[in-house]
């Protein structure tokens, strides 16, 4: 680690970069590759309100019902981590660079801070890890609606997950909510008891949707289905539109995937208005459209409209299968040696078949 | 399973860490560290609409240049596992719960450098903005996620 470091270092100290590279270019000096990293960085992007006191840690997702990655700040809240990854058939890698500027204001703060980046890098794997906020209410439905309660015994039954109406919730405490809740690798118990905020957080987003009660000193919660209606509309609203801040609806690329690709027509409109311009085009419509003016003649023009583009499909489909076919015996034609062609002129009406030769001599 | 707990390596004192400009090469690249001397196969140049230019081992290679949305940084990060729970320097409270015999391993992401600007590579020309994964993820998802996911505190916590 030294060694690179002091090595890169002693390229940058040089005043300008032109300079070193101009002396690169000139001595067919091989250089010789540092030695790969054991640990690579990797590439985030992270909240600016997000302070050190920060933990990543690893939570049951509610939406995939498997572990993930989060982001928890006592201070900022809760954060979802999305890995951008591209397919395999698009490899890429990250070239990290540091911006030249920065490089020598840097150096001199490098003692104080070892693991600085000074040189530049390369990181193989092209991911990219996104925290973007995360309501914590959704941490919490799952146990919320998971059974009637987490002290009753019905733990082991197979309709757990929906409960009937007859069964009816208990009122819990925040802690016993929070208790509930599944937890993959430890990491929530050890996050609630090690930052209170985070804890606080969550009550928060409890008491949302909750119907409280007053039992002794504590509030005892019980999840409300209208108090979830009315968060999870809120949130479909501000989708639609708009935060004030910015314009609602859904990104570019979603409302094409999702909305425009829809509701395209269908690839068949193509070759209908094709044929339409064909017929248009024909000697005999142009008379008959010449004769009425009136919604009644229109009528009538467009139903000969559809019924001729009707029958023009089916000519262009034969049309087209004789084409097919003749280009196919052209291929054939092609692909004869020129001996064979010869051949073929050849009269053999005179001549024994090959079978011939093969029968039984009498 | 065994995910450690990460804790975010506090800002030095002496300020930021060290700038820098994140390359997404459309190539895979067999290695990991340093590459100096940069300078001598790494020179883009910016063009006049936006993109630049660069030859990376004799292919022409047009970069798309985008910044991260208001309110984010990049990283570039190595996590580091550490032996004991003291570089947290958060004092255990004192009512152990049974489960604190089994807490998860801790760990800390060490930055290394920040960046504001990636560039997005492509061969020949410019990736595509509507179908490149990492256009639409640093924009796009970033912007979606924090509308689907806002909510307002009752406290004094405004998101």
């Amino acid at each position: 680690m030294a060694r690179t470091r002091s090595k890169g270092a002693a390229g940058t100290a040089d005043a300008s970069d032109k300079k070193s590279a101009a002396a690169a270019k000139s001595s067919p000096s091989v250089y010789v590759l540092p030695a790969e990293s054991s640990n690579p960085p990797k590439l985030f992007v992270l909240p600016k309100t997000a302070t050190s006191s920060a933990r990543i840690v690893t939570l049951h997702h509610p939406r995939y019902s498997r572990p993930a990655r989060f982001l928890v700040c006592p201070e900022a809240g809760f954060f979802e981590f999305t890995s951008i990854a591209p397919p395999k058939s698009a490899p890429r890698s990250w070239l990290i660079q540091p911006t030249t500027t920065t490089v020598t204001s840097t150096t001199t703060t490098s003692d104080a801070n070892p693991p600085s980046l000074i040189n530049s890098q390369i990181t193989q794997s092209p991911a990219l890890h996104l925290a973007t906020p995360f309501d914590p209410l959704f941490l919490l439905l799952p146990a919320l609606f998971s059974s009637s309660s987490s002290s009753s015994s019905s733990q082991n039954d197979d309709d757990d997950r929906k409960p009937t109406p007859k069964q009816k919730r208990m009122f819990l405490s925040p802690d016993d909510h929070l208790d509930a809740l599944p937890d993959p690798a430890g990491h929530l118990a050890a996050l609630l008891s090690d930052c209170p905020p985070a804890r606080r957080l969550l009550g928060a987003r409890l008491a949302a949707v909750c119907d409280a009660v007053r039992a002794g000193d504590e509030d005892m919660y019980r999840v409300s289905e209208g108090k979830v209606l009315r968060e999870v509309w809120g949130k479909a609203r501000r989708m639609v539109v708009g935060d004030g801040d910015g314009a609602g609806g859904l990104p570019g690329s979603m409302e094409e995937r999702f909305v425009r690709r829809e509701l395209e027509a269908p690839v068949v409109g193509v070759r209908v208005s094709r044929a339409a311009v064909v017929g248009g085009g024909g000697v005999g419509d142009g008379g008959r459209s010449g004769s009425g003016s009136g919604s009644e003649a229109a009528a009538a023009r467009s139903t000969d409209f559809s019924r001729k583009r009707a029958t023009d499909e089916e000519e262009d489909e034969r049309a087209e299968k004789r084409r097919k076919k003749e280009a196919e015996e052209k291929a054939k034609k092609a692909n004869m040696s020129r001996g064979v062609r010869e051949l073929m002129k050849v009269n053999t009406s005179g001549m024994k078949k090959m079978s011939d030769f093969f029968k039984k001599k009498t | 399973m065994s995910q450690p707990m990460i804790s975010l390596q506090p800002e030095p004192a002496a300020g930021h860490p060290p700038q820098a400009t994140a390359h997404l090469l459309p190539c895979r690249v067999h290695h990991n560290g340093s590459v100096e001397p940069v300078q001598s196969f790494w020179e883009p140049k910016a063009g006049e609409d936006g993109t630049s230019t660069a030859y990376f081992r004799g292919r022409k290679l047009q970069g798309k240049a985008i910044k991260l949305p208001d309110g984010y940084r990049g990283v570039v990060a190595a996590i580091s596992a550490s032996a004991s729970e003291s570089p947290l320097g958060r004092p255990e409270e004192a009512g152990v719960v049974d489960l604190e015999a089994e807490t998860p391993p801790r760990g800390t992401l060490q930055a290394q450098a920040e960046f504001d600007e990636m560039v997005i590579w492509g061969h020949e020309v410019a990736v595509d903005a509507s179908a490149d994964p990492y256009m639409r993820g640093a924009q796009e998802w970033i912007a979606l996620a924090e509308k689907i996911h806002a909510y307002s505190a009752p406290d004094s916590k405004g998101k």
